[in-house]
Order: C-alpha cells, then sequence, then structure tokens
C-alpha cells in the first residue's frame, strides 16, 4: 500500500534562499488529519506548494499517490487546496465561479449539479454562494474557497492556514467539517502557526522551522517538548515579596525578576505550575491582581526547540 | 474519481466563467475604443456634409488606417490582453486554477479566446459602420479580415508577453505604439516585422497618403493578402502556444509570480 504523500529529502529554493531544507516524512494512506505546525517564515507555505504541485522541488522527490505532483492533472484531480490569504476573482460570483471549477475538474451535467450543492451546503453557502466575491465577507470567501477544494470529492486535502481571519464560530464549524471529513475518509494537512488550533484537530503534527522539518509526532509529544519551554509570567499583586516568597518554593521555578508592581516568573511545566497558582490564590496564600503570560507565542517556544535539539 | 477534463471542455469551462467580465467597465471600454472612432466619424461626416464639404473615401481610409489600424486596434490589445491570464496572476488566483486537473497550456488560450471574441464582434461593427459612412462594401471583408487577424495576432502576442516579462504590457505598448508606425521609414523587408504591415497587405495600401512632406518615408512592400492573413494566424497559434508552453513549465507559486524553483 503506497502512501497518499511522501517526500524523499525534497527541498526548494528560491535562488539563493533555501525556502525548503531537504525534508523527508510520509502521510499513510487513508482518512486523518496532520497538523503542519510552525511561526510564519517556518516554510509551511513553501511545502505545501510543494504539495499541492505548484512548484516543483529543487532537489529530492515529492510524490502524492506515487506521482509527482507538479502539473500533473492524475494528481490534481484527487488532490484539493485551500491556499492561505484573501485570494479571490473580481467581478465574479460565487456560484458561477464554483460552476467554472468545478467543470476544470472534470466535472458536468448533473454530477456537477450535485457536487456543487453538496460542497455549497458542507460549507453553508448555500444562501451566500451567488453573491459576488467583493459583497461576501471574508470568512463567506474563506468558505467558497473550501467549497472550490471539495469540489471533486479528492482524497487529499491540503489547507493552507484556513483559519486566518475567521470568527470563532466559523472556526469551530471548520474544524467540525474537517473532522467529519477526515472520518469520511479524507486524508488532510491544515497548516498553522497556532499550536492550540491545530491540537483541537488532531493528533498527528509535523513540526516547521526556518525551513527544516524539526519534529514529527502526536501533540503529547510536542507538547512533552513545549513544557520544557520555560515560560515567562508577569504576576501584578500588592506584595511583590510575597510573590517571590511563594514562587521560590516550586521545582518548576527557573528565574526570578521583581518589578515594581509584582514579579516575573520564568517557570518549566506550567500545565503542572499553573494549577499550583490558581490554588495558591484561592487560599489567599497570594495576593495576585493580575497573570499575563509574555512569551506563549510559537515562536519564542520554537526558538527554544532549536536550541535544544538542533 | 472524475474523468480528467477535455481541451474543448477546459476551454467551454474558462468561456462560460469568465464571459460576466465582458459585461462590465472592461469589457465596454474594449467597445467604446474600437466603436468610438466610427461614431465620431459619422457626426464628422454629418457636420461636414451640411457644410457641403466632402467626407469621401479618402476620409474613410484615414480613419480606417490611422485611427482603427494605427491606434484604436493597439490600445484595444493593451486593454484586454491583461484581462486575460494576466489577471489571475496579479491577483493571485491562478494557483486555484494551476492545481486543478485541466490541462495549464490551455489556460492563456482560453481566457484569451473570450476576449478575442468579444473584441472581435467590436470590430465587425465597426468595419460595418465605415460602410455607413460610405466605404466600398466590396473592401469591407478585407477590411474586418485584417482588423480581426491582427488582433488574434496582437493579443497572443501581448499575452505571451506578460507571462514572459513583469513588465510585459510596457513591452508590448512600445511595439504597438512606438515600433509599428516606423513601418513607413522602415527601408524593405524591415517592415516586414511590423503588424501595420500586414493590416496595409490585407485591406489595401494607404500608400497614397504618403506625402512629399515625410521626407523619411521609404517604398512600401507589400505581401499577398492571402499569405498575409496566413502569417497573421500562425503568428498568433506561435504566440498562443509559447504562453501555454510558459505557463505549463513555469512554477507559479502562491505569491502569483514566477517561482524560482
Amino acid at each position: 500500500m503506497s502512501p497518499t504523500v511522501s517526500l524523499q529529502r525534497a527541498s526548494l529554493r528560491y535562488g539563493d534562499i533555501l525556502g525548503l531544507s531537504p525534508t523527508t516524512f510520509e502521510l499513510p494512506e487513508g482518512g486523518g488529519i496532520t497538523g503542519l505546525l510552525g511561526p510564519n517564515g517556518a516554510g509551511k507555505s513553501t511545502l505545501i506548494q510543494l504539495l499541492s504541485g505548484l512548484l516543483p522541488p529543487s532537489g529530492g522527490e515529492v510524490r502524492i499517490f506515487g506521482e509527482a505532483p507538479f502539473r500533473n492533472p492524475q494528481v490534481l484531480s484527487r488532490l484539493g487546496f485551500v491556499p492561505e490569504g484573501d485570494r479571490f476573482p473580481t467581478g465574479l460570483r460565487g456560484i458561477p465561479w464554483l460552476r467554472m471549477m468545478g467543470e476544470l475538474s472534470g466535472l458536468r451535467g448533473s454530477g456537477l449539479q450535485g457536487a456543487m450543492e453538496r460542497a455549497l451546503s458542507v460549507v453553508g453557502m448555500e444562501l451566500n454562494g451567488r453573491k459576488p466575491f467583493s459583497e461576501m465577507s471574508k470568512g463567506m470567501r474563506q468558505r467558497m474557497r473550501l467549497a472550490q477544494a471539495l469540489l471533486h470529492n479528492p482524497e487529499f486535502l491540503l489547507l493552507d492556514e484556513p483559519f486566518n481571519g475567521m470568527d470563532p464560530e466559523a472556526r469551530l464549524l471548520l474544524m467540525d467539517m474537517l473532522r467529519s471529513l477526515a472520518t469520511a475518509g479524507r486524508r488532510i494537512l491544515v497548516s498553522s502557526h497556532i499550536l492550540g488550533e491545530v491540537a483541537q484537530l488532531t493528533d498527528r503534527i509535523l513540526l516547521l522551522f526556518r525551513g527544516r522539518l524539526l519534529a514529527e509526532g502526536s501533540v503529547a509529544e510536542i507538547r512533552e517538548l513545549l513544557d520544557r519551554h520555560p515560560v515567562e509570567l508577569r504576576i501584578g499583586a500588592e506584595s511583590a515579596q510575597a510573590v517571590a516568597r511563594w514562587a521560590v518554593e516550586h521545582d518548576e521555578l527557573v528565574a526570578l525578576r521583581m518589578e515594581e508592581a509584582g514579579a516575573v516568573l520564568a517557570v518549566r511545566n506550567p500545565r503542572s505550575f499553573l494549577p499550583k497558582l490558581q490554588a495558591a490564590v484561592l487560599a489567599g496564600e497570594l495576593p495576585l491582581l493580575s497573570l499575563d503570560p509574555l512569551d506563549l507565542n510559537l515562536d519564542a517556544v520554537f526558538q527554544f526547540l532549536t536550541k535544544d535539539h538542533a | 474519481m472524475t474523468a480528467l477534463p477535455t481541451p474543448a471542455r477546459t476551454i467551454q469551462a474558462l468561456l462560460r466563467g469568465y464571459f460576466p467580465r465582458l459585461l462590465q467597465v472592461r469589457g465596454w471600454v474594449c467597445a467604446l475604443i474600437v466603436v468610438l472612432p466610427v461614431a465620431l466619424s459619422f457626426g464628422l461626416a454629418t457636420i461636414l456634409r451640411l457644410q457641403q464639404m466632402n467626407f469621401g473615401s479618402a476620409e474613410i481610409l484615414t480613419v480606417f488606417h490611422k485611427v482603427l489600424a494605427q491606434l484604436a486596434l493597439p490600445i484595444l490589445v493593451l486593454v484586454a490582453a491583461p484581462a486575460g491570464i494576466r489577471e489571475d496572476l496579479e491577483q493571485r488566483t491562478l494557483p486555484l486554477m494551476l492545481t486543478r486537473p485541466a490541462q495549464a497550456w490551455l489556460l492563456p488560450f482560453g481566457k484569451g479566446l473570450l476576449w478575442f471574441g468579444w473584441g472581435g464582434v467590436w470590430i465587425v461593427a465597426s468595419v460595418a459602420g465605415l460602410g455607413g459612412l460610405g466605404a466600398e462594401l466590396a473592401s469591407l471583408p478585407l477590411m474586418a479580415a485584417a482588423l480581426l487577424a491582427a488582433f488574434w495576432a496582437e493579443l497572443g502576442f501581448m499575452t505571451f508577453l506578460s507571462l514572459v516579462f513583469k513588465r510585459g504590457t510596457l513591452w508590448g505598448a512600445l511595439y504597438l505604439l512606438i515600433w509599428d508606425p516606423l513601418v513607413r521609414i522602415f527601408p524593405g523587408n524591415l517592415q516586414r516585422i511590423t503588424f501595420l504591415h500586414y493590416i496595409e497587405s490585407i485591406a489595401g495600401s494607404r500608400g497614397s497618403s504618403v506625402g512629399t512632406s515625410q521626407l523619411l518615408a521609404q517604398e512600401q512592400i507589400s505581401t499577398p493578402w492571402p499569405l498575409a492573413i496566413l502569417v497573421f494566424v500562425l503568428f498568433g497559434i506561435l504566440c498562443w502556444a509559447a504562453s501555454g508552453w510558459k505557463l505549463q513549465t513555469t512554477p507559479i507559486g502562491l505569491a502569483g509570480t514566477e517561482a524560482e524553483g
């Protein structure tokens, strides 16, 4: 049984700049969601462009369903792609454009009509699909882009930062939709720079950083790596000394910095530290006024991981 | 798995999908570019005739050669060509089309054909208008054929330039508006690498309008009109094919520009 996706030392250069270092991984056949995680500029879109057949690799090999995808209709007929960014054809309406995309995928007649109705219903655009793109909201346009990717019932679905610019409700709807597609046997690759988003969707993650595949594993394994990353928390309190006295008693504390209106704590394993903090506040041991995580962004985590695992 | 779209179905899908674009501002501007000169000529002819002055075949030839062929047609091409595949490249929607199983090489031609058809309708209407002005009816088919064949070739040429160069429209404008009119002062065979030479060969020479004031004017050469039409048709096919080949082989990333893979 051949894997849906197979990369063998695939790399991509933009002139002198290395967009993706030689990368090797496989995504198995059958349904499931894989998250492609990395901070902005990590090479996620580069990898997605290789997988979607937009760009050929500069070195190595990319195989989708056992074939090179670049300008390969056989592969493209089994692949659906939602690019990042709010891109739409000016001067066209949603449904006629969707019909054209269906026809460009080889659909016609009642098959095309049925596919359009299904796709519009899946993305919840039955009512607004006739609008011109220029009159649709950003979220609606994103749904139309998703609809075009689903039209021809692809076995492999590629989504590049699909949650960007979506409101929380639309985000949850999209997640539900992707889960049900995966259950129905689709292999889905979703890129994001937000761990929380990906973690809600899937248990399998590819971590990219500076054009390099840094780690591949389950969310639990990645979380374990993240737990080792010291997180900085600014604790506002009536007495900074009280915070310091309480904090030094805990093993998770890595560093402490006193400030006028509180203290900044660097702690490892925030998942065990934060419940203790919460309990102390509830018990009245800690005169806490505010709590701000300072570096919980993914970029800081990746900096940590690369230092640790380079 | 659905069957792959045939070339005919791909072109049909593009024609139908992008048809609404014709009925928007750019489409009407295209129509106006070729129809307006003839409409204005009607007005001018009416005024002149009311004042007992002549608006005859010489003036009609001037409208055809100086205005329609030398000015309106290049402007039509410069307005229509960017609405072809270049538009998808610039608004970054081309990746959505390139990830469909349709053959990528057909996309420039499919979109270009739509604008060729639209421009062609208005060109024919405009030449018919020349008939209304009093042009010899026997000369109208060749006038229309000259402009249609030239439009086909020039649109293909501009599409190819827009895929090869970032500033393809600028290079095209320089060629059509600066180089081409120099045909009058080009010696011998150099005239053959202008569009105007072939238009004049098909629609009839305007050599009589070259006066003594044009000191640099060279002797006008001519190409038999069937051969001139063939040159236009073949050159157009070559340009559309080259555009298709360029799109088929060039990696185009999400940014919509050519990526250095």
